[in-house]
């Protein structure tokens, strides 16, 4: 199991893409953000500082989530998953190590994009409410890793590839990952509290303001946890992993 | 341990509506090495799959003399499939050094890179392996664990000659070993210098069982060949239960060689470069897996 974990690593690792999205590009953002509109910013600089900050943590940790699990899709279609089935290799092994690398991966953009907020934006937060907001955050991407594997397996190589682009840009984009959802319009704002990433990214809001997580929120997450983790089940039973492709 | 290495009773799978294999009854003793041939869609890649448990089935199909699962759990089987592949984004010798770990005993890994020619491939990313050293990387896999039965489907069929002969090599290597070697292949010559023992499938089920001498004597037909123009009429004559046309060579399969040359003699035609000889084990393979006279491309061209 430790040697499939270090190996899936190892190939995420060698994918620029990966890390240019999930890291490079969400510490850019809070960077841009906070210095471009923060002394601007109607709130003061401190909470504008703070709330792109958690966005882009959110936005970052949904987009390795999402990414590390989706590529299960990749290892069907090069009949990878079915040359692993005639190994002693457990196909229960092979999931768990997907859930596993998808919830670490989560951890890199997390805490550089912290770092990023609180070295060079300049946030300050209470020691305990620095743990508590990666900690948390941590915790909720597991709804995005099960949303990744459901994508993964449902879906062929090709759309797989696209869906990691567009659905994190959707999720972000509607969910107020990018722009609040205080300036949607009303109807928009009710799409935005049927999406995940609206949740996850307000789960942040409330530990980096020193309060507990509404349970709304983490109702709301483990909701949608659930629902794909059964999906992903279903889609699984029907096609087994190692099925041929296509 | 007495048990054969393969044994499959009333193997049955059906796709949707098709019935792919048929009630497959195969066993194969330990040591033997044994080629599947038929047709494409006679059901010799299913039967592959139905025995490592990659299809649902019906039927018994017990391995080293117990259930498939288990076998490949406990790395007695090793396997080249027909849609298996090597991950993206990963070096040749991190797969195999993966995969090597996974068996509760493993190849060394000096013998094993040398036995499948694969010396220099091993931090070659698998994106830049052709499709020749693809399939060395894949027998690695395969024989990885060592392991007593060996599984192989098409294994040649992204080779060249020279891949081909080598592969043949290492597989004769591996059976005076003894290893069990079992693989389904268009490739009749394959099946006729390589395997103790040909099985010749069509339907989803097997049509012919023995030696390679066995199965072309059990065709008691012989084959005419000459040199025809183009569209020259070949119906109707006795015997004949095969054409086949190699350009403007014409080849016919005839249980009744005697009373097929009359015929062709008889409206006086010329039959220039005529040749009457006993069938070949490609010819057996034809005969036995078209129950009526037809026009066939010659089986493996495609390939």
């Amino acid at each position: 199991m430790s040697a499939l974990f270090l190996f899936q690593l190892r190939r995420v690792g060698r994918n620029r893409q990966f890390l240019v999205f999930t890291v490079a590009l969400p510490a850019l953002f809070t960077l841009f953000f906070a210095q471009v509109f923060g002394r601007s910013a109607d709130d003061g600089y401190q909470d504008y500082a703070a709330a792109t900050m958690v966005a882009m943590m959110a936005y970052g940790a949904m987009g390795a989530a999402l990414g590390a699990t989706i590529r299960i899709s990749f290892d069907r279609a090069s009949g990878w998953l079915r040359q692993l089935r005639v190994t002693p290799v457990p196909t229960r092994t092979v999931v768990v190590v997907e859930i596993l690398v998808g919830v670490l991966l989560t951890l890199p953009s997390l805490v550089v994009v912290a770092l990023v907020g609180g070295l060079v934006n300049g946030v300050r937060l209470p020691v305990g409410t620095w743990l508590a907001l990666v900690a948390v955050l941590w915790a909720g991407a597991a709804v995005f890793v099960a949303l990744g594997l459901l994508l993964g397996l449902a879906l062929e190589q090709k759309a797989a590839g696209s869906a990691i682009g567009i659905v994190g840009t959707v999720l972000a984009l509607l969910g107020g990952l990018w722009v609040p959802v205080e300036v949607f319009p009303a109807g928009l704002r009710a799409v935005a509290h049927g999406l995940p990433s609206y949740w996850y990214a307000e789960l942040g809001r409330d530990v980096a303001a020193g309060q507990p997580p509404a349970p709304v929120a983490v109702l709301a997450l483990i909701g949608f946890a659930a629902l794909a983790g059964a999906l992903a089940a279903a889609v699984a039973r029907r096609r087994p992993m190692y099925a041929v492709a296509g | 341990m007495t048990e054969p290495a393969l044994d499959v009773s009333g193997l049955t799978v059906r796709y949707g509506g098709t019935t792919a294999v048929d009630g497959l009854d195969l066993r194969i003793p330990r040591g033997e090495t044994v080629a599947l041939l038929g047709p494409n869609g006679a059901g010799k890649s299913t039967t592959v799959n139905a025995v490592l448990g990659l299809v649902p089935h019906a039927g018994r199909v017990r391995v080293l003399g117990r259930p498939a699962a288990e076998a490949v759990r406990a790395g007695d089987v090793g396997a080249m499939l027909q849609h298996g592949g090597l991950p993206g984004e990963a070096r040749v010798g991190e797969v195999l050094d993966l995969v090597r770990r996974s068996f509760p005993r493993s190849w060394p890994l000096d013998d094993l890179v040398v036995t499948t020619g694969i010396e220099g491939l091993l931090r070659r990313p698998v994106e830049d392996l052709s499709g020749g050293q693809r399939q060395r990387v894949l027998l690695a896999i395969a024989l990885a664990g060592r392991p007593p039965l060996l599984l192989l489907d098409e294994p040649t069929s992204a080779m060249d000659v020279e891949g081909r002969r080598a592969f043949w090599t290492t597989m004769r290597g591996l059976a005076e070993g003894g290893t069990t070697v079992v693989f389904a292949t268009h490739h009749l010559e394959e099946a006729d210098a390589v395997a103790d023992r040909v099985v010749v499938v069509a339907g989803g089920r097997v049509v012919a069982d023995g030696s390679a001498a066995q199965v072309k004597a059990g065709t008691s037909g012989s084959t005419v060949s000459f040199t025809a123009e183009p569209g020259t009429c070949l119906d109707g004559l006795p015997g004949v239960t095969a054409v086949v046309r190699r350009g403007r060579t014409v080849e016919l399969s005839t249980a009744e060689p005697e009373q097929t040359l009359r015929a062709l003699l008889a409206d006086g035609r010329r039959l220039p470069g005529l040749q009457v000889r006993g069938a070949s084990l490609e010819e057996a393979v034809l005969t036995l897996t078209t129950a009526s006279p037809i026009t066939a491309s010659p089986i493996g061209a495609d390939r």
